[in-house]
């Protein structure tokens, strides 16, 4: 079955002076249409190096990348904009909102860089499928964390994506904040979205389909979840990485 | 929502700065209308003012000729003199239309209301050929004869200032006694200044019986100026001043003046423009996350420039709004602080508010935000997306 997204034999070279940083070795990863994928691992280990790959925000040193059927290795910037604008929507551990434009501004402003219609009802679904529709005028100051991160969802859905990629998309909330920003992941998938999310919180990354673990720069497991529920040899297994 | 709005609200982030940023575009744009506004209206103005002379060619006693012309436009005394003979001898000349003599003197009177001394400049002139020269002149009252004795006429400048009336007699001074006749209808120029008695009654007064200070000529053909002061040249004693000559001087003095005043405010530019520059680069590489997240949600480089250029052009142009009303509001303080600083400034308003200068001034603002704008545009729209989200600069 071809995947959604297809990366063959990754490799990611740092240089920081004389030094060389392998973020990532030889990594294949595949990524089916509609798949809700978690990946986990300990700092250092290449997570977010992948998850920038995956998202044509770095480019890989070596290998082959293709998103949604189109190879993006050796692309142009300009036309890895196009490749990011169509398919993917990124979401960040620390948000990112832009302080002065409230929640409904924040969410359209992808909108202003993609040149798509800007309607007011496309803009308050999204409000209303994160949650936040009576916060749309709310600046970022006045929301709660959990808020926020729905204003940085709703921001990376308005341009309809094929992908969400989110870095540690709950590493700055509380667990309970965390299991309501992860119930709405779960519910955009389910609508069909793909999701692809890097996290240190094991409990969230086993509500996954799949969950890959890397380790200095090589995905040393990737689990089925519907296969491996309620095993309590995985859990161990994991909780060691 | 858009560009514009984005990059408002994205100075309004560090209001502190964009105001301070505002601030020195706004002065620089001040200094720069007001010169551009004063520079046209004193060429205007020195033409009007020599226009509102009547006369074509001045033959003063030979000396220096243009301390002359700057003494005489000022109202000044000259202590050299021409004579009746040199009047004739001049008005014997081909292609003169007019040539009337005039004695020009000061005399000091204590101010009523501040004590001080002031000076006065009194002009003994013959009535019906200055009338001819000068015919828009109109008066409050009557004209003098010119046989007449104790009679004076006065600018209305003057008459407002010292509160003179038709008929009042001056109380003090050499021309305790006389009576003012008329008062000039207010011209706009120097005359508005002045004391007028008949010729004949001023040199009485001072003292200068067939003393001239100046003889001042009206041609039939302005084509034949060249000529006449050629002609007039060769009566000696006399040292022949044409208008065309006493604008070029002053306009070339002025001239150097100006260049001066001009090369402070290139000065003041380029700093202005090294200040929006720092500032942008500044505010360039605090935002290098946010223009990485920008990146990750669909920006191009392009659309990063473009936001960093509009927030350029909103400061110059905000600037060059607050810089060109500030010169509006504030023209006749700028006016001052120029006309003290050059050799001879007009009496009448040197500022001049056409729309063209207020468009001119307002596009300048605008393309020294473009030029401002285009390097830290191009930094940021050259951030690769992950270093900006790392925090790095390229």
């Amino acid at each position: 079955m071809s995947g959604i997204i297809e990366a063959k034999s990754l490799v990611k070279t740092y240089r920081r002076g004389r030094e060389e940083i392998h973020a990532l070795r030889n990594v294949d990863f595949h990524v089916n249409e509609g798949e809700f994928v978690s990946i986990i691992g300990p700092s250092g280990s290449g997570k977010t190096a992948l998850l920038n790959v995956l998202g044509c925000l770095d480019s890989p040193t070596s290998g082959s990348l293709r998103l949604n059927g189109t190879e993006t290795w050796g692309l142009k910037e300009s036309k890895l904009v196009k490749v990011r604008r169509e398919n993917i929507g990124f979401v960040f551990q620390q948000f990112y909102l832009m302080p002065t434009l409230t929640a409904r501004e924040n969410i359209e402003l992808p909108l202003l860089f993609s040149k798509k219609n800007r309607n007011k009802s496309r803009i308050d679904d999204v409000l209303r499928m994160v949650g936040l529709s009576d916060r749309g005028d709310h600046l970022p100051s006045q929301l709660s964390g959990g808020e926020m991160q729905r204003v940085a969802i709703g921001r990376a859905l308005i341009n309809d994506p094929r992908i969400i990629l989110a870095d540690e998309p709950t590493g700055n909330l509380d667990s309970v904040t965390s299991q309501m920003i992860f119930e709405l992941f779960r519910e955009l998938n389910r609508k069909g979205l793909t999701m692809v999310i890097v996290t240190h919180n094991l409990d969230l990354a086993r509500q996954a389909q799949k969950m890959y673990t890397l380790r200095d720069g090589q995905i040393v497991g990737c689990d089925d979840m519907a296969c491996i529920s309620g095993r309590s040899d995985i859990e161990v297994q994991q909780v060691a990485v | 929502m858009n560009f514009l709005t984005l990059a408002a609200k994205n100075l309004l982030r560090r209001r502190g700065r964009t105001f301070l940023t505002v601030l020195g575009v706004a002065i620089a744009i001040t200094v720069l209308f007001s010169l551009l506004s004063l520079n046209s209206g004193y060429e205007k103005e020195l033409n009007r003012e020599m226009g509102s002379l009547g006369v074509h060619i001045l033959a003063v006693p030979k000396g220096c000729p243009y301390e002359a012309a700057s003494l005489i436009l000022h109202g000044g005394v000259i202590p050299k003199y021409l004579t009746a003979t040199d009047l004739k001898n001049v008005s014997s000349i081909d292609g003169i239309g007019l040539a009337t003599p005039m004695l020009m003197q000061q005399f000091i009177r204590q101010d009523a209301k501040t004590g001080k001394d002031v000076p006065h400049v009194v002009f003994g002139i013959k009535i019906d050929e200055v009338r001819e020269l000068k015919p828009w002149w109109k008066v409050q009252g009557r004209f003098f004869d010119d046989n007449e004795t104790n009679v004076m006429l006065v600018g209305r400048g003057l008459a407002d200032k010292e509160n003179l009336t038709v008929g009042s007699i001056l109380p003090a001074g050499p021309f305790k006694n006389f009576t003012i006749i008329g008062i000039l209808e207010r011209t706009g120029d120097q005359d508005d200044q002045f004391h007028f008695v008949p010729l004949a009654e001023a040199q009485r007064v001072f003292n200068k019986t067939g003393m001239l200070t100046t003889i001042a000529v009206k041609v039939k053909d302005l084509s034949q100026i060249e000529k006449v002061s050629v002609d007039m040249e060769k009566i000696p004693d006399i040292q022949v001043v044409t208008m065309t000559q006493i604008m070029g001087t002053i306009m070339n003095l002025a001239g150097s003046a100006r260049s001066l005043l001009l090369t402070v405010i290139i000065i003041a530019l380029i700093i202005s423009a090294f200040g929006i520059i720092n500032t942008l680069l500044m505010s360039v590489n605090e935002r290098t996350r946010e223009f990485g997240m920008m990146k990750a949600i669909g920006a191009s480089g392009l659309d990063i420039g473009k936001m960093v250029l509009a927030e350029t052009v909103f400061i110059t142009l905000v600037g060059g709004l607050i810089g060109t009303t500030a010169a509006i509001v504030g023209s006749s303080l700028i006016e001052g602080f120029v006309k003290s600083m050059l050799p001879f400034a007009p009496r009448g308003s040197m500022v001049t508010l056409n729309p063209e200068l207020i468009g001119f001034a307002l596009a300048f603002s605008v393309v020294l935000g473009l030029i401002c704008g285009l390097y830290p545009a191009f930094i940021s729209s050259r951030l690769s997306p992950m270093e900006a989200i790392r925090g790095g600069v390229e």
